[in-house]
């Protein structure tokens, strides 16, 4: 079954992601994709994540089809123009490549190649369209295609964005240039969650939560004083200190775990998406401990 | 106005190394505001020159250092001590010293000054930029904040996911546009267009290089013959 089919199934749907490696050697990024290959339903691959340079996102989703698992094909518009754009677009479709991610991607100032020209000759509302029209049979320039795009189009909310409302103003557009699921920047606050969907539910769209693992107190810290969007609340970081440094991760797991199932149990919204960073082993615990496998 | 910076001294040096002797020359308009290119900035940079052991013949403040044909003008007085000089410094902007290359056919004219972009001065010599000559204004559609300039993504339609309590994910110093954008537009009442109306890309060959305009209609006319 497709992601859009599954996700359209009403199963409460798991996504988790895959970062391509900088350099040719892809065995343990390989050894990822197996691991999680039958637990979830469609892998993200990151676009040159952080704009650091890695193997493309579009090569790594040919080799997760090749191992029997959906990709989702992460596309920021940092380092191409429009022509670029659509042409890997094209180029994906006829890889078998059916969901795409549109972002706009973080500035080339946050990667390892500070002195590239950035691009954004669109944005992700922008390329949102773009999607959308080429699955209409027409490029961004009006032209016809010989064979349209099947494409299944989502896009990224941050449900904690501080100020929330630009934010929003945002995600409505997103909605209306054709988005049809959103994965959300990661959520530690289910009742402030739960705030975003009762919004979010009035547009026909499906969601799914961002879940990064905590590591340990520090890193709950860090994230509060350096990530723009993410906040976790001071009885995290104190369940995470309490259960001292041996235990801190397994506690981090547990968490994780805790808020998937009672976004699943609650009904709060369509699925989760769980970034790893670092961690794919740990995915699979995170979810029989959820009680998914 | 354009905002130009003065260039680091010993590169400056560098680059005239070859000459002995200068004639330096400023521009009222936006290089005085940016104390580049007004007349004390020719007298520092003279005593300067003079310190490294080199010949200044003369200077001036030009009115309008892009404008040739009034510079030109400007500078007949000068015939003595500009025949007397090896090369030309020119204390303005990019336009500035392309202007003096076509005054001056057979001598070296060498810059002075970086130009950095079109900008406001906030304050005494502080300056923001804030347009960046995109060749089609949505300022219209964006409360008057220009998004193409003040976001370093130019994101036409809201915030990143980088912005962090307001402020923008590529610098702390700055505010996010588009938090700016929205507080302006609310104020206005007018927050249902900017969420109604999702802004196109851009036509970016409004912009392309070089641009010229004719605005005379006489001579638009002798254009197209
Ligand atoms: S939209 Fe911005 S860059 Fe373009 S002309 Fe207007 S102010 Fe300048
Ligand atoms: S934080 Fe705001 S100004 Fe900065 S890049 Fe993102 S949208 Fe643009």
């Amino acid at each position: 079954m497709s992601f859009k089919d599954i996700l359209n199934s009403g199963k409460f749907v798991v996504t988790a992601e895959v970062g391509p490696p900088k350099g040719t050697d892809i065995k343990e990024m390989i050894h990822h994709i197996e691991l999680l290959k039958g637990k979830v339903d469609a892998l993200n691959v990151t676009d040159n994540q952080s704009a650091v340079m890695r193997i493309c996102s579009m090569a790594v989703c040919k080799i997760v089809l090749e191992h029997d698992v959906e990709p989702i094909l992460q596309m920021t518009c940092r380092d191409r123009n429009r022509i670029g754009l659509q042409s890997d677009l094209l180029g994906a479709n006829i890889l078998g490549i059916r969901n795409v991610l549109c972002m706009t991607g973080d500035h080339v100032l946050a990667g390892d190649h500070k002195q590239a020209k950035p691009v954004y000759d669109i944005e992700s509302v922008q390329l949102l369209s773009v999607v959308n029209s080429l699955n209409n049979g027409k490029d961004m320039a009006g032209n016809d295609l010989k064979g349209a795009t099947d494409f299944f189009q989502g896009a990224v909310v941050t449900p904690e964005a501080n100020p929330l409302e630009p934010q929003l103003i945002k995600f409505e557009k997103k909605v209306r240039a054709g988005a049809k699921f959103f994965q959300t920047q990661a959520i530690y606050d289910i009742n402030k969650f739960k705030e975003f969907m009762s919004y979010a539910r009035k547009f026909s769209v499906k969601i799914l939560a961002g879940i990064v693992v905590l590591k340990s107190a520090g890193m709950a810290s860090f994230i509060n004083n350096n990530v723009p969007g993410i906040r976790v609340p001071q009885e995290l970081i104190d369940e995470l200190k309490a259960a001292g440094k041996e235990k801190a991760l397994d506690t981090g797991l547990n968490i994780a775990a805790r808020h998937i199932r009672q976004l699943k149990d609650e009904n709060i919204c369509d699925g989760v998406h769980i970034m790893a960073i670092g961690m794919e082993d740990k995915v699979p615990i995170i979810m029989e401990r959820a009680g998914l496998l | 106005m354009i905002i130009t910076k003065k260039r680091d001294f010993q590169e400056l040096m560098e680059n005239i190394k070859n000459y002995r002797s200068f004639f330096l020359i400023g521009c009222s308009e936006c290089a005085s505001l940016c104390g580049t290119g007004n007349q004390e900035a020719i007298d520092a940079l003279t005593e300067a020159l003079k310190a490294e052991g080199k010949e200044v013949t003369g200077g001036f403040v030009a009115k309008t250092g892009c404008q040739v044909l009034g510079t030109k003008i400007e500078l007949k007085p000068f015939k003595d001590a500009l025949d007397k000089t090896e090369c030309i410094l020119i204390m303005s902007c990019g336009a500035g010293t392309q202007a003096a290359v076509e005054i001056f056919e057979d001598k070296p004219v060498y810059a002075t000054n970086d130009s950095l972009f079109l900008g406001n001065m906030t304050r005494f010599q502080m300056f923001d930029e804030r347009c960046s000559l995109c060749g089609k204004c949505i300022l219209d559609k964006t409360g008057g904040i220009c998004p193409v300039t003040a976001c370093p993504k130019g994101i036409l339609n809201g915030p990143c996911g980088g912005c962090k309590d307001g402020k923008c994910e590529v610098s702390p110093d700055i505010k996010c546009a588009w938090v700016r954008i929205y507080e302006r537009m609310k104020r206005l009442d007018r927050l249902q267009e900017l969420c109604d109306n999702a802004l196109e890309a851009k036509d970016w060959s409004m912009s392309i290089k070089p641009r010229t305009l004719v605005a005379r209609p006489e001579k638009k006319e002798e254009k197209k013959k």
